[in-house]
């Protein structure tokens, strides 16, 4: 089953790729979208039957092609194969410009696969391959299908999202082969169940600062940040919540999975320096969000906010901190791809993104697309009843009472700080909401949306308040996992 | 059954808001009278829940766990989402129900003709049901969750009419406002929760009791909680009232807040939002009575509050705006009984007083909200004489300012002497907080008695009356219903305090109530001669305050301080921050880049030598290097 969730998406990639380069734009859609669906079916599937599929892959080197489900991963799994069908609905009635329609979904099928990979990987070296799949497709996506307008940004900001993350992905192999090497295995679950037993600190340290700094570029944690609202800005809509919703994800995925399951006394020691780093990012998201100028970077530099609260969570070294973490990583997703499906059709509305423009009032002209960026919004203000709230309430709590080899005055400051923070996520949703939603200008008109974005809007809007009533199933999910991974909690 | 009705009493609102949106996105073709009709039928089965609610409580008892949704697994916290049904959840309950279901009838006659109406009544459902969520709660978390829906409710109900610049400013004011001691509270609830490892109520006051209530019990499970931070999570959930109920130095964007269509600011100020932190305190009253530092600061702030409030009151120009002081005014009262009330009485002073003040305060905006759409407006120049020659506005008008004032035996003079009776009692615990807020109690209540007084002679002003355009009045039969309902219970209300529907510990005292009679009586002949001396000499009865009009208006400049000491600042910060982002944080960046491409080009230049020679000359250095090397090596 996990099998056929990667290998028939990798294959109608590779087909469309190849042979199905000249298909219309109708027909390519089509089967993307059935083989998106299929995937999403299997996914499903295996995160209720949970199976497991253990190969040898490079006996020489103890390398196993080793896939599974747990509660951790589940519900990343069944967001990235759901948004991978919401991107490729999106796509229906917008041809991709700047290349043919077969490659545009080519690439979100293999950012879909990589992702997904990534995910379902329980080696470490099989993690780190899938992790750098995503890279090239996304490169595309970046720099030949991005914003039409300005070439030389778009070239500018593939670049610099490959190389940046390339960089952060060297030190985490560094990182992942010294762990290997010292380990003796490369079993994320034979490494989690020794939990850096037999390494020595000083080892357990140089692994966790090198995997925690390499992983930080894909969250991003402040101040690596600077790849993401360059890269979000250009990127067209489908990229822009794949990056958002899907990539950012394995940077944190990754966080939980490698450094805090496989050496835990080490990441003891690095979480003081990635929970003030993420602080930082909350003000320092929130701050340039109030004076951004470009709706896309002002989204982009709110999810450096929200990914904050998660890197706080991670650090705090609690069960609670690891369940608000997860929380926050899978709502920020949602509501993430719902912002940047709204702010993504307003842009290609208007031509541009410029929020000093004068521009009609959204709420006036475009009801249904005025409606979704509310609550989008609302959700990213993180309003109790709506997906943020929990993960960043529980955050906030988890940095209040962190574990106890966890200093308790820097993390009680650190929760003072994130609670601060949602003053300054509520200044800027509000200031966008004011910018461009209430008005009294209709001129110029725009049309509202409606077929296939009106589709995915609905239902990613639906995610985002199922997910804030109730939030019990997805914390029930994640629940069992969390606690194995962290024992130490009282 | 009270159980099955406290979990209706929370539900039905919200599948009222539910329904009611998605007929609100129908578009055009659908009338508004699908969207009233679920507006106002969810407000009457709210109201039908909350009457079985109190019900229940008295005939099957209190039940303080009734369970909603399953607990959360959280980790090391328990989140057990629970709700009560005890007797103040049930009356209050009554009491929000009551207003909802009048401001819901109201608005639907008010906005028959506004092309957002649907949305409106859903928001006016949801916001009900945050209300009554943080009512019903048994949980922090669940109190947190109805106290930020309101929140988010109030700045959607503010600027309803988003095409008006100065309703989408007092929309952004008031939830930033209120958003920023929101932190207090969050971190307030945050460490209540952790110290007690839970979020029930129950557990939490368990945890926090002060040492001596579990002196029999184990020594260990007996430890002492810590008062400092006992104290300190207190102030900052105190902070977080301050904030939602406006008091200084929040109060300012209350006032702004009437931009917003007058059946929201009945609902708003009623029964709702800013009352609301009263009951959260008055549910966790042992902890707060326990921690004097948080009292202090509650005490402080309402005093002050109360006294400022009334005093702007006085000048406004704009009768509706008035009513936005007085409800700060009165809502610091309601507050200041809990920071001074005596351990034996208990908060019921100010919970009691939070029931009063819904009936009279929703009656009063619905009352003049109807007159400004009979004489177009709420400025006090425009209302002037707008009462005369109704029959149900006038008496209406008449017992509402009555009671705001404090005059027996409307529910207005009950409660109020109960607040101040709690002041006096408390007198022997602390002395000092009491004295400050009994004086300025005292202080207020001539206050509030001459700006009704004044309020009323502008309604009722002889001279200006006009009794022909009354005949135009197309108020619908249940809005008429709605009014005289809350205008029955505004007088009859204090009977309350003789049924076992109250848990009310106080008394009244007599003395002070004989002495705030006196005050009300003096400062109302008082208003009443000046404006009969001015008006003979062919003043206006709108204009008493004269020249130093825009400066009440103004509310004494505390939005420019709110610029100038906050928004300023944070956005200078932010400009910083970019700039540091761009040249500093991306700088190192770039420098790599840079760096990269230096060197690549250094190495491109290096391979491209012009000459042949100079190639070949290198490969036999290199050759010559490494033979070299292994000759010394062997």
């Amino acid at each position: 089953m996990i099998l056929l969730a990667l290998v028939v998406p990798a294959a109608v990639a590779t087909w469309l790729l190849t042979a199905g380069r000249s298909l219309p734009h109708r027909a390519t859609n089509l089967t993307s979208a059935v083989t998106s669906v299929l995937t999403l079916a299997f996914v499903v599937a295996s995160v209720v039957l949970r199976p497991e599929v253990d190969r040898a892959w490079v006996p020489s080197l103890g390398l196993r092609w080793h896939l599974a489900v747990d509660g951790i991963s589940a519900p990343l799994l069944l967001l990235t194969a759901l948004l991978g069908v919401a991107v490729v609905l999106h796509t229906r009635e917008r041809p991709p410009v700047g290349g043919t329609s077969a490659a545009f979904h080519a690439c979100l099928l293999l950012v879909e696969v990589g992702a997904l990979a990534t995910f379902f990987a329980r080696d470490a070296v099989l993690f780190f391959v899938a992790f750098e799949v995503v890279l090239v497709p996304m490169w595309v996506l970046i720099t030949r299908f991005g914003d039409a307008h300005h070439p030389a940004a778009r070239a500018e900001a593939g670049a610099r999202f490959v190389l940046y993350t390339a960089f952060g992905s060297t030190l985490m192999l560094v990182g992942i082969l010294a762990l290997v090497t010292r380990a003796g295995t490369s079993d994320l679950g034979v490494l989690a169940q020794d939990a850096g037993r037999g390494l020595s600190p000083t080892t357990q340290l140089v692994v966790a600062s090198l995997l925690v700094a390499g992983l930080a570029v894909k969250v991003p944690v402040f101040p690596l940040h600077t790849w993401l609202p360059a890269a979000h800005t250009t990127a067209p809509t489908a990229g822009s919540v794949l990056l958002a919703a899907v990539l950012l994800k394995m940077g944190t995925y990754g966080l939980v999975r490698l450094p805090l399951a496989t050496v835990p006394d080490g990441f003891a020691r690095v979480a003081p320096f990635l929970a003030v780093l993420g602080a930082v990012g909350i003000l320092w998201g929130g701050l340039a969000c109030l004076v951004e100028r470009d709706l896309k970077r002002l989204v982009a530099y709110s999810s450096v906010a929200h990914m904050g609260f998660v890197a706080i969570g991670l650090a705090s070294g609690t069960r609670t901190g690891l369940q608000a973490a997860l929380f926050a990583n899978v709502a920020h997703g949602v509501v993430s791809a719902l912002l940047f499906v709204v702010v993504g059709g307003l842009k290609e509305r208007w031509g541009s993104a410029d929020l000093d423009t004068a521009r009609a009032a959204v709420r006036e002209v475009a009801p249904r697309l005025g409606f979704a960026l509310i609550l989008g919004l609302a959700a990213s203000l993180g309003l109790p009843g709506l997906a943020g709230f929990w993960g960043e309430f529980l955050s906030v709590y988890a940095a209040w009472s962190p574990g106890d080899d966890r200093s308790l005055g820097l993390f009680r400051a650190v929760a003072v700080v994130a609670a601060l923070g949602t003053v300054l996520a509520a200044a800027y949703a509000l200031r966008v909401a004011r910018l461009v939603w209430a008005g009294d200008r209709t001129s110029p008109p725009i049309e509202d949306t409606r077929g296939s974005e009106w589709d995915v809007v609905v239902v990613l809007v639906l995610l985002t308040v199922v997910l804030g009533v109730v939030p019990g199933p997805l914390l029930s999910l994640t629940h069992d996992t969390v606690s194995t991974l962290v024992g130490a909690g009282p | 059954m009270s159980a099955a009705a406290a979990r209706l009493v929370v539900l039905v609102p919200v599948v009222a808001a539910v329904l009611g949106l998605f007929l609100a996105r129908r578009r055009e073709g659908l009338d508004p009278r699908a969207a009233r009709a679920v507006a106002v039928g969810g407000s009457l089965v709210t109201l039908a829940a909350a009457v079985a609610l109190l019900v229940g409580v008295h005939t099957t008892g209190q039940d303080r766990a009734v369970g909603t949704l399953p607990a959360l697994a959280a980790g090391e916290l328990r989140i057990p989402l629970l709700l009560q049904a005890t007797t103040a959840t049930a009356l209050i309950a009554l009491v929000v129900a009551v207003v909802g279901w009048a401001v819901q009838v109201f608005a639907g006659w008010y906005l028959r003709e506004d092309d957002r109406y649907g949305v409106f009544a859903a928001t006016v459902s949801l916001f009900t049901a945050g209300m009554l969520v943080v009512v019903t709660s048994a949980d922090l978390v669940l109190t947190l969750v109805g106290w930020e829906v309101m929140g988010w409710c109030s700045y959607l109900l503010i600027g309803h009419w988003s095409r008006k610049e100065s309703a989408r400013r007092a929309a952004l004011k008031a939830f930033l406002v209120t958003r920023l001691a929101d932190v207090g509270f969050v971190l307030g609830v945050v460490l209540l929760a952790a110290g007690a490892g839970s979020t029930a109520y129950r557990a939490v006051l368990a945890h926090w009791a002060p040492a001596t209530e579990c002196a029999d019990s184990l020594a260990a499970a007996c430890a002492a909680p810590d008062g400092t931070l006992r104290t300190v999570a207190m102030v900052l959930l105190v902070i977080g009232v301050l904030g939602k109920s406006g008091m200084v130095p929040f109060h300012d964007w209350l006032p702004d807040a009437m931009e917003g269509p007058t059946p929201a600011s009945a609902l708003i100020h009623a029964a709702t939002m800013v009352a609301a932190g009263t009951f959260v305190l008055a549910q966790l009253f042992t902890l707060l009575e326990a921690s004097d530092g948080a009292r202090w600061v509650l005490a402080v702030s309402t005093a002050v509050t109360m006294v400022w409030a009334a005093l702007l009151a006085f000048g406004q120009s704009d009768l509706k705006r008035l009513l936005a002081y007085s409800t700060l005014s009165q809502v610091a009262l309601m507050l200041s009984a809990l920071a001074v009330a005596p351990a034996d009485e208990g908060p019921g002073a100010g919970v009691l007083h939070l029931y009063s003040h819904a009936f009279f305060k929703a009656l009063l905006f619905l009352t003049i909200g109807w007159l400004s759409v009979t004489v177009g407006g709420t400025a006090a120049a425009t209302l002037k004489g707008g009462l005369r020659g109704h029959l149900l506005l006038r008496p209406a008008m008449f017992v509402g300012l009555l009671s705001l004032a404090g005059v027996p035996p409307l529910v207005g003079f009950v409660s109020k002497e109960h607040v101040l009776s709690a002041a006096e009692a408390g007198a022997s615990d602390a002395p000092v907080r009491a004295w400050l807020v009994l004086l300025a109690g005292l202080l207020t209540v001539p206050l509030t008695a001459a700006y009704c007084m004044r309020a009323w002679l502008v309604l009722d002003d002889l001279g200006t009356a006009d009794v022909a355009r009354h005949e135009a009045d197309t108020a619908t039969g249940p809005v008429r219903a709605a009014v005289a309902v809350l205008a029955v219970l505004t007088v009859l209300g204090g009977i309350v305090v003789f049924t076992p529907l109250i848990d009310l510990e106080g008394h009244l005292g007599w003395f002070v109530a004989l002495l705030s009679l006196l005050l009300i009586a003096g400062a109302a002949l008082g208003v009443r001669r000046v404006t009969a001396s001015r008006y003979g000499a062919g003043e206006d009865p709108a204009r008493l305050v004269g020249a130093r009009q825009p400066a009440f208006d103004g509310g004494f400049g505390v939005d420019r301080l709110y610029v100038v000491l906050v928004a300023r600042p944070v956005l200078a910060t932010a400009r910083l921050v970019v700039f540091l982002d761009r040249e500093v944080v991306d700088a190192y960046v770039r420098g790599a880049a840079v760096g990269a491409l230096l060197a690549g080009r250094g190495g491109d230049r290096a391979h491209r030598a012009e000459r042949a020679a100079t190639g070949l000359a290198w490969v036999v250095a290199g050759a010559v290097t490494v033979a070299l090397a292994g000759v010394a090596l062997r």
